[in-house]
């Protein structure tokens, strides 16, 4: 009877733990060439920064697109809109959240049909995958949204308010001071009760996103953002009021308005109800 | 045959074994990379970011802050190397022309008089 070849079964075992040693420890395979979907978080969120601040300067939103896609990010728009709200909290300057919320809306625009300029192909000595480095379209995407006289602005059933923040924000948005054009009460059941709806437009009424708006009242005070619900317009924010309470409004740099309030409204079968509001501030 | 070349074989299977488990099979997985070990293309588009800002902003200090994450070389040679593989790798020369101007920005900087802002 031939014996358990036990020194080769060791010699084996002793192999595979070098091999592994060396595999795992030693000498790992090394990614020196990776890409930006591997990134850490914290790092991605710097290369989002980077695009918006680079977007913001060439306009080039199939460039803007084409570079977020190299993140990986399941959803672009909800990654750049967390990160404005992330930036608002910590502080950042509104100049670059307006960058990133901008950004985020306007990538709710359709893509355009323009094809991009051909790039000369990278030449590549490796055997890593070919470069997705965007080819550069030079296309300036402008936005025209416009405000039409008796639109009316439906949010959906469920609208999250922002919470409230102890502590204000300087902001300084770019252009001149937004100011009130239009104040209207709007008695509708299908609006959430003390809904406030803020469109803001440039002076060539052109919907704005990223612009800050502050609302102040007795007690409190909240921050929020102008574009973050795109499919309503580039230019709009809401805000929910309670009852009774009167508020201060203010966007950007522009002068407060006071004692905002929700509306009393009666319905058709003669109840009441806490209607909403609109405001319009425009550039002038 | 010799005693001793069975077990030599294991061994060597052993080992081969083990490196075709932890480099083929189940290699170190990186996930959580740094910026810095981005392909060369990459991170040149990661300058031309950085430079289609500066042009706008003209914040040396911020264009700084961000060239950082790409290395604790300075920026200059940060910028500079962005620029020689956006030319290695063919990109516009609206773009090169962007890179240069950051460069010779970058290059021009002095971190002890216009220290990195926290």
């Amino acid at each position: 009877m031939r014996r358990f070849p036990w020194a080769v079964l060791l010699a084996l075992l002793a192999g595979l733990g070098v091999g592994l040693l060396i595999s795992w420890g030693i000498a790992p395979v090394r990614f020196v060439d990776t890409t930006p979907n591997t990134l850490r978080a914290d790092f991605k969120t710097q290369m989002r920064s980077a695009i918006a601040a680079a977007y913001a300067a060439d306009d080039n939103l199939p460039r803007a697109r084409a570079r977020l896609s190299l993140l990986g990010d399941t959803d672009s728009y909800q990654a750049l809109s967390a990160q404005a709200q992330q930036m608002l909290a910590a502080g950042e300057t509104s100049a670059r959240i307006h960058q990133v919320a901008q950004l985020a809306a306007d990538l709710q625009q359709p893509p355009p049909q323009t094809a991009a300029i051909a790039t000369p192909p990278p030449t590549f000595t490796s055997s890593a995958p070919p470069p997705t480095r965007p080819n550069i379209p030079t296309t300036i995407v402008t936005l025209t949204e416009t405000i039409l006289p008796d639109q009316v602005i439906t949010p959906p059933a469920t609208i999250s308010t922002a919470t409230p923040r102890p502590t204000h924000t300087p902001t300084s948005a770019p252009g001149k001071p937004f100011e009130l054009v239009a104040q209207e009460p709007l008695c509708q059941t299908d609006l959430q009760d003390g809904l406030m709806q803020v469109i803001l437009t440039d002076s060539h009424r052109r919907q704005l996103a990223g612009v800050e708006i502050i609302v102040s009242w007795d007690g409190g005070e909240d921050h929020f953002f102008s574009g973050l619900k795109p499919e309503l317009g580039n230019g709009y924010a809401d805000f929910v009021m309670q009852p009774g309470i009167l508020y201060n409004v203010r966007v950007a740099d522009g002068a407060p308005v006071p004692n905002v309030s929700a509306p009393a409204c009666t319905a058709a079968d003669g109840t009441t109800f806490t209607g909403a509001i609109r405001l319009s501030f425009q550039q002038p | 045959m010799p005693r001793w070349l069975p077990p030599l074989l294991a061994l060597i299977l052993g080992i081969s074994l083990g490196l075709i488990y932890g480099w083929v099979i189940s290699p170190v997985q990186y996930v959580d990379t740094t910026p810095d070990t981005l392909r060369a293309d990459y991170r040149a588009d990661y300058v031309l970011m950085v430079a289609e800002a500066y042009q706008r902003e003209q914040d040396g200090d911020l264009a700084v802050r961000r060239l950082a994450i790409l290395g604790s070389q300075p920026p200059g040679q940060i910028a500079a190397q962005g620029l020689a593989d956006a030319r290695k790798f063919g990109f516009a020369d609206s773009d090169l022309s962007l890179i240069q101007k950051l460069t010779t920005a970058m290059q021009a900087w002095q971190p002890s008089t216009q220290g990195i802002k926290p």
